[in-house]
C-alpha cells in the first residue's frame, strides 16, 4: 500500500459523503455510503479501507467512519 | 433494407408529414399521397421522373428553373410542378410535344452559357445538367459562345476539400438553400440581379475566409460541376459504394464510402441515415485521409523496455510475447495484477471482446473504458433515477420540441449535424436557454427566436439546477399528474422537501452561480411551461466532482415538470466519441458485465458463466484512476490497451505518465504510434472504421452498421487481435465473423435480445431497448413506465457542494476546457488531415479585463499554472467568457492542457473534473519544462519507430 493510494481512497469516500450528507440521519447516510462502496470498489480498494478503518481511520468524516465499520462487520 | 422511400433516389421535393391522403391521376396513373406533396414527388413516387434542375428531397422547392413544367387539366400555363402541391382529383400530364419544346428551349439557354468540357469535367457522369440534356433530347445550341457569359469566372481552391468553379454554376440557388435550410449556417448568397447574379460566400470571401463550416451540403446539393469535392477531381467517379457509420462523433451518421476499388473517393451522407437523414460535417464528411496516413503503425513491434527501439516481428511473435509476459506477471504478481481499456472508437464487437478477455481470459474485473473520463456520470446518475443508463430520446424529437435547455454542451462544434438539426427547430421558433460559462454559437444561430443565456461560473452547475427546481416547485409548475402516476411518492416528497427549502432559491444561490436570480427564475417559468421540453447536455456536466449529482438533478427537473416519456422532451445525454454509448453497454466498467448487469448479482454472472465456460470475479475491478493509483504503488504491473489514448485525454498528465512507467508490460494496440504508446512494450497495429465489420451505438442509442471496404493496412481487424491475444493466453476464442460475437451479446444482454446482423440489415438500424417488448426497437424510452423498482421514477436528493478547485491568490483565475468543429477529441485522427486548415494549435482564450491586467495581447505565449503542473500556449482576447474563466481545448497533444488539470474526480464515478482548474497565466517567452521533455521524448520514439522500419525493410 502506498500513501498517496490510502489518501486518494480517503478523499473519495469523505467525498462520498459529504455529497450523500442530506440523504438522512447519519446512519442513513453511512448506510448510503456503504452500499456505494460495495457496489463500485474493487477487492483490495476495500480490503485498504479496512485496515485504515481498524487502525482508527483518522482522517475519515463520520459518516463515512460508520460506513466503513459496517462494511467491516457485514465482512466478519 | 426495409425502406418506406429509396433513399439513392431524388424525390425532388421533401415528404410530407400529413395523414390524409389525396388522389390524383398522373400520365394515366393513379397515386395517392399525403397532402402537401408536390406533384413532383408524387409523380417521382410512381416513378414518373420529370425533369428538374433547381429541385431536390432535401430542400424546400423554389421554382426557379422551370424546367419541371407540366400541364394540369383545367389549368392554365404551364406550372412548375416542384411548386405546385397534389390535389385531389388533378389529372396531370408530364410528357408532351409542347412541354418537350419548353424544357428545350431551357435547357438550350442553360448550356449556351456553360462549358462543354463534358469529357474532362469531374463531374462526368454524375451531373445532373449534363442528365437533363439528355432527358430533354437537347441537340443543338442556336446562342453560340460569343455574346457575354460566364466561361471564364474564376475558382475558389481556399477551401482544402472542395473547389468551386464559378465558370460551371447554373444560379440554381441549392447551395445557398442547402447552407440554410440544412446546415443552418447560412454562409452563402445569390449576390447581384439577373446575367450578374452569382453564389458568393460571406461578404464576398473565399470560402475558407467566409463563415463556412465546410459541412459539404452546398457541394452535395450542386446538381453541376460547380462545387466539387477534391477528392473527385483527382481520383475521378467512383465506381461502387458501401453504407457505413461515421467514426467520429456521438451522431453516428450514416455515409456512403463511395469508391475506386478499395480506395476511397468520397464520404456522401447518406440520406436512408436516421440519424443525420443525408446531412454531414467536416469531419465524416471530408477528414478520412488519416486511414491511409503514413504515420499508421503497419507491423506489430515489440520491445523490452520503453527505452529501447522497437522491433518489427511477425503478428504471432509480437502475440506470443505479450502472452508471455502477461502470463509471467500473474504468476509472480496475482490475478488482480493486470487489466485493459476497452475502446469508444471501435466497435461494440470488440469492446465487448476486451472486456470478455479480461473477464474471462485475465480473470478479474479490471476493465475500464474512456467512457470513465466522460460519460460515466451519465451512466451512474440515469440509472439512479430512470433506472436505465441511456438517453430517452432520437434526434429527431427535437422537432417536437417548444423548449430547449442546453447545458454544458455545444452541439454546433461537438455534435454538428444534430447541431444543424437543433437550429433548424430554433428557426421555426422554440425557446433556447444556454446554460455554460462560455457563450457558445448556438446562440449566435441566425434567426433565432426567443432565447436566454445563463453564464454560470464553472462548477456551480448542481446550484444552478437546484435553483431550477425551487422555482418549479414553489411557484406551483410541477406536473402534480405524471409525478403521482409516474414517480414513486416517498423519494418524491423527500425530494420535494429538501428542494424547497429556502437555500436553493435562485436569490440564495446567485452569489455563487454568478446568474441573476431573474434570469433563473424566468428561465424555469420557460421550461416548465413550453409544453414540450427538452434538455440536452455534454461534458459540461460530467466533468466534474458533482457531474453524477447534476445528471440527477437534470433528471429531478425533467421528471418534476413531465418533460419525460413522449416526443419533444426527454433527457438527452449528448456523447463525445461515436461509440460511447456502446462502450458502456457493451460491459466495459469494472462493476458491470454487458447490459448494466451488477457483476455481484448471481442470477446474471451465472448467465455469462455458463457461456463463457469459467467463473467470474463477483468484486468490482479497478477504474481507470485507480489503475494508475495502484500501478504507482507497484500492484498494478500490465495493461492492455485498445484504441484509447490515455496519456493524452486523462488529466494529471504527469501521475499518468508515472503510472505508465511503473508498467512492466504495457500493450497498445492503435492505428498510430499515440502518446501511450510512447510508454508501451507491445504495439499492435489497430484497424480503422472503414478497415472492418461491426457496429456502433450513438447517443440515441441506435446501432448502426459498420461495414469494410478495404482490407485492413496490417492485415487484421481489431476483434481478430483480441481473439489471437486470448487464444495465446489460453482463454479460446473462435469467432469468424463480428455477427457471431453480437448473436453471443444478444443473448447474454436483455436489452439487445432481438439485435442481429440480419436484424440490422432488414432495418437499416435499432435502438435498444429491442427484444421481445420492442422487437424493432425504442425509439422513445420510458414511455409506459421505468425500468427500475416498481416502474417508478426516483427523484434524487442532489446537495450543491463546491468543488475544492476554487480560484485562489495563487490560483485566481478558473480554467474550463472544451472542443472545436473541426478536430475531434485528442485529435489523433483530424490533425492528420487538412482539418487542420482551421485549427493548428489550442490556444487560451482570456476575457479582456484580465488579459489587460496581466498586459496579454493576441497571439502572446502565456504561461498556465495549475497545483498540477504548468504549460505554455499562446493568447486570444475574447468576450465569449466572464472574467476570470478562461478557455482552451486540448486537440494537440503538445499542448499539454492535460498537465494542468487536476485529478479531482466526480465523487461516485471519478469521473475527473477537466472543466474547472484553478490557474494562473502570465506572459512567458518559452515552453514549459515539461513541454521540453515531451518534445525530446516524441523525437526519441519516433526515431525507435524508424530504426525498426530501416532494419525490418534490411532484414527483407
Ligand atoms: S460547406 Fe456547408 S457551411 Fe460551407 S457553404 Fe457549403 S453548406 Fe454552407
Ligand atoms: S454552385 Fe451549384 S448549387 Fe450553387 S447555384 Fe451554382 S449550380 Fe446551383
Ligand atoms: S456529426 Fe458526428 S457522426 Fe456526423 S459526420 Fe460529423 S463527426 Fe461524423
Ligand atoms: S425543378 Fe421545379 S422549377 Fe426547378
Amino acid at each position: 500500500m502506498s500513501q498517496s493510494e490510502m489518501d486518494r481512497l480517503v478523499q473519495m469516500i469523505n467525498q462520498i459523503a459529504i455529497n450523500n450528507i442530506s440523504a438522512g440521519d447519519e446512519n442513513a447516510v453511512a448506510e448510503m455510503i456503504a452500499g456505494h462502496v460495495q457496489k463500485f470498489w474493487s477487492r483490495r480498494m476495500k480490503q485498504m479501507l479496512g485496515e485504515y478503518t481498524e487502525q482508527g481511520g483518522e482522517e475519515l468524516h463520520p459518516a463515512a467512519k460508520l460506513a466503513a465499520e459496517k462494511l467491516l462487520s457485514q465482512a466478519a | 433494407m426495409l425502406q418506406h422511400f429509396d433513399p439513392n433516389k431524388d424525390y425532388g421535393t421533401p415528404a410530407s408529414l400529413s395523414e390524409k391522403l389525396v388522389t390524383l391521376e398522373i400520365d394515366g396513373v393513379e397515386i395517392s399521397v399525403p397532402e402537401g406533396t408536390s406533384v413532383m414527388r408524387a409523380a417521382a413516387l410512381a416513378d414518373i421522373n420529370i425533369p428538374k434542375l433547381c429541385a431536390t428531397d432535401n430542400l424546400e422547392s423554389f421554382g426557379s428553373c422551370r424546367i419541371c413544367a407540366v400541364q394540369i387539366e383545367g389549368r392554365r400555363g404551364t406550372p412548375a410542378s416542384c411548386t405546385t402541391p397534389a390535389e385531389a382529383g388533378m389529372k396531370v400530364t408530364t410528357q408532351n410535344e409542347k412541354l418537350a419544346k419548353l424544357r428545350r428551349n431551357i435547357m438550350e439557354l442553360y448550356i449556351s452559357d456553360h462549358p462543354l468540357d463534358c469529357l474532362t469535367c469531374p463531374a462526368n457522369g454524375d451531373c445532373e445538367l449534363q442528365d437533363m440534356a439528355g432527358a430533354v433530347g437537347l441537340r443543338e445550341v442556336r446562342y453560340g459562345f460569343d455574346g457575354e457569359n460566364h466561361l471564364d469566372a474564376p475558382k475558389d481552391t481556399s477551401n482544402p476539400y472542395f473547389t468551386f468553379d464559378a465558370s460551371k454554376c447554373i444560379v440554381c440557388s441549392r447551395c445557398v438553400r442547402a447552407c440554410s435550410e440544412v446546415q443552418g449556417t447560412f454562409a452563402l448568397t445569390i449576390d447581384g440581379r439577373g446575367f450578374d447574379s452569382k453564389v458568393a460566400a460571406g461578404q464576398n470571401e473565399d470560402f475558407l475566409d467566409s463563415e463556412c463550416v465546410s459541412c459539404g451540403a452546398c457541394v452535395q446539393a450542386c446538381p453541376t460541376a460547380t462545387l466539387m469535392e477534391n477528392s473527385v477531381i483527382e481520383m475521378g467517379q467512383p465506381e461502387h459504394s458501401v453504407v457505413t457509420t461515421c467514426a467520429y462523433c456521438g451522431v453516428g451518421c450514416s455515409f456512403k464510402a463511395e469508391m475506386k476499388g478499395d480506395q476511397v473517393v468520397r464520404m456522401v451522407p447518406y440520406k436512408g441515415g436516421e440519424a443525420n437523414h443525408g446531412h454531414s460535417c467536416v469531419k465524416g464528411r471530408f477528414a478520412f485521409g488519416y486511414a491511409t496516413h503514413k504515420d499508421r503503425i503497419r507491423a506489430p513491434m515489440i520491445r523490452d523496455s520503453i527505452d529501447q527501439p522497437w522491433k518489427e516481428v511477425s503478428w504471432e511473435e509480437a502475440i506470443g510475447f505479450a502472452a508471455r509476459r502477461l502470463k509471467e506477471i500473474q504468476a509472480e504478481h496475482g490475478r488482480e495484477s493486470i487489466g485493459g481499456i476497452t475502446s469508444s472508437r471501435c466497435t461494440n464487437e470488440e469492446t465487448y471482446l476486451v472486456q470478455k478477455l479480461i473477464r474471462a481470459g485475465f480473470g478479474n474485473n479490471n476493465t475500464d473504458t474512456c467512457a470513465r473520463v466522460c460519460h460515466s456520470p451519465t451512466g451512474y446518475g440515469l440509472k439512479q433515477t430512470l433506472g436505465e443508463s441511456a438517453g430517452t430520446q432520437t434526434f429527431d424529437s427535437v422537432m417536437q420540441s417548444d423548449c430547449v435547455l442546453v447545458i454544458g454542451a455545444n452541439p454546433t462544434d461537438a455534435h454538428p449535424v444534430f447541431g444543424s438539426l437543433m437550429r433548424r427547430r430554433l428557426r421555426e421558433g422554440a425557446s433556447l436557454i444556454v446554460a455554460d460559462p462560455r457563450h457558445i454559437d448556438l446562440l449566435d444561430t441566425p434567426h433565432l427566436n426567443d432565447s436566454m443565456h445563463l453564464p454560470l461560473r464553472p462548477g456551480t452547475n448542481v446550484a444552478l439546477v437546484n435553483a431550477l427546481a425551487h422555482v418549479v416547485v414553489t411557484e406551483g409548475l410541477e406536473d402534480k399528474e405524471f409525478i403521482a402516476s409516474r414517480c414513486e411518492g416517498d423519494a418524491y416528497s423527500k425530494w420535494r422537501d429538501f428542494i424547497s427549502d429556502e437555500r436553493h432559491s435562485p436569490e440564495h444561490m446567485e452569489a455563487v452561480t454568478g446568474v441573476a436570480a431573474a434570469d433563473i427564475r424566468q428561465a424555469a417559468r420557460t421550461y416548465a411551461t413550453a409544453g414540450n421540453a427538452a434538455i440536452y447536455y455534454g461534458l459540461g456536466v460530467t466533468e466534474h466532482s458533482q457531474g453524477s449529482t447534476m445528471v440527477m438533478g437534470i433528471a429531478n427537473l425533467a421528471l418534476a415538470t413531465g418533460n419525460i416519456g413522449r416526443e419533444g422532451v426527454g433527457v438527452n445525454p449528448l456523447r463525445g466519441q461515436n461509440n460511447v454509448q456502446g462502450s458502456c453497454d457493451m460491459g466495459s466498467f469494472p462493476h458491470e458485465l454487458p447490459g448494466y448487469q451488477h457483476v455481484a448479482d448471481p442470477v446474471a454472472r451465472g448467465r455469462f458463466e455458463a457461456v463463457w465456460g469459467v467463473e467470474i470475479d463477483h468484486e468490482p475491478g479497478l477504474r481507470i484512476p485507480n489503475m494508475f493509483d495502484a500501478a504507482i504503488a507497484g500492484q498494478f504491473r500490465a495493461m492492455y490497451v485498445q484504441g484509447e489514448d490515455i496519456a493524452q485525454s486523462d488529466p494529471n498528465t504527469q501521475h499518468v505518465e508515472q503510472a505508465l512507467r511503473a508498467l512492466d508490460c504495457l500493450i497498445v494496440q492503435d492505428i498510430f504510434l499515440n502518446e501511450t504508446a510512447k510508454f508501451a512494450h507491445v504495439l499492435l497495429p489497430g484497424s480503422t472504421f472503414l478497415e472492418k465489420n461491426g457496429t456502433f451505438t450513438n447517443a440515441e442509442r441506435r446501432i448502426n452498421r459498420v461495414r469494410k471496404v478495404m482490407p485492413p493496412i496490417a492485415g487484421k481487424e481489431d476483434w481478430e487481435v483480441t481473439v489471437e491475444l486470448s487464444n495465446a493466453l489460453g482463454y479460446p476464442m473462435n469467432y469468424s465473423h463480428p455477427s457471431e460475437i453480437m448473436d453471443e451479446i444478444a443473448s447474454l444482454t436483455p436489452s439487445f435480445k432481438n439485435v442481429s446482423y440480419e436484424k440490422l440489415e432488414q432495418e437499416g438500424s435499432l435502438q435498444w431497448p429491442c427484444n421481445d417488448e420492442h422487437p424493432v426497437g425504442s425509439p422513445i424510452m420510458h414511455v409506459e413506465n421505468f425500468p427500475i423498482g416498481d416502474g417508478k421514477a426516483h427523484f434524487a436528493i442532489t446537495e450543491f457542494v463546491a468543488t475544492t478547485e476554487r480560484s485562489s491568490r495563487r490560483y485566481p483565475l478558473l480554467l474550463t476546457t472544451g472542443r472545436i468543429l473541426s478536430q475531434y477529441n485528442v485529435g489523433a485522427q483530424t490533425r492528420r488531415t487538412d482539418n487542420q486548415a482551421w485549427h493548428d494549435e489550442d490556444i487560451l482564450e482570456v476575457h479582456p479585463h484580465d488579459a489587460e491586467e496581466r498586459g496579454i495581447k493576441d497571439g502572446d505565449w502565456l504561461g498556465i499554472s495549475s497545483r498540477a503542473g504548468h504549460t505554455v500556449l499562446r493568447a486570444l482576447v475574447s468576450e465569449r467568457m466572464q472574467p476570470g474563466v478562461v478557455y482552451t481545448t486540448f486537440h494537440h497533444p503538445h499542448s499539454g492542457a492535460n498537465v494542468i488539470t487536476t485529478d479531482n474526480s466526480d465523487w461516485a464515478t471519478n469521473c475527473p473534473e477537466y472543466k474547472v482548474t484553478a490557474v494562473q497565466v502570465e506572459k512567458v517567452t518559452q515552453p514549459s519544462e515539461w513541454q521540453k521533455n515531451f518534445h525530446d521524448n516524441h523525437e526519441r520514439q519516433q526515431s525507435f519507430l524508424k530504426e525498426a522500419a530501416a532494419a525490418a525493410a534490411e532484414a527483407q
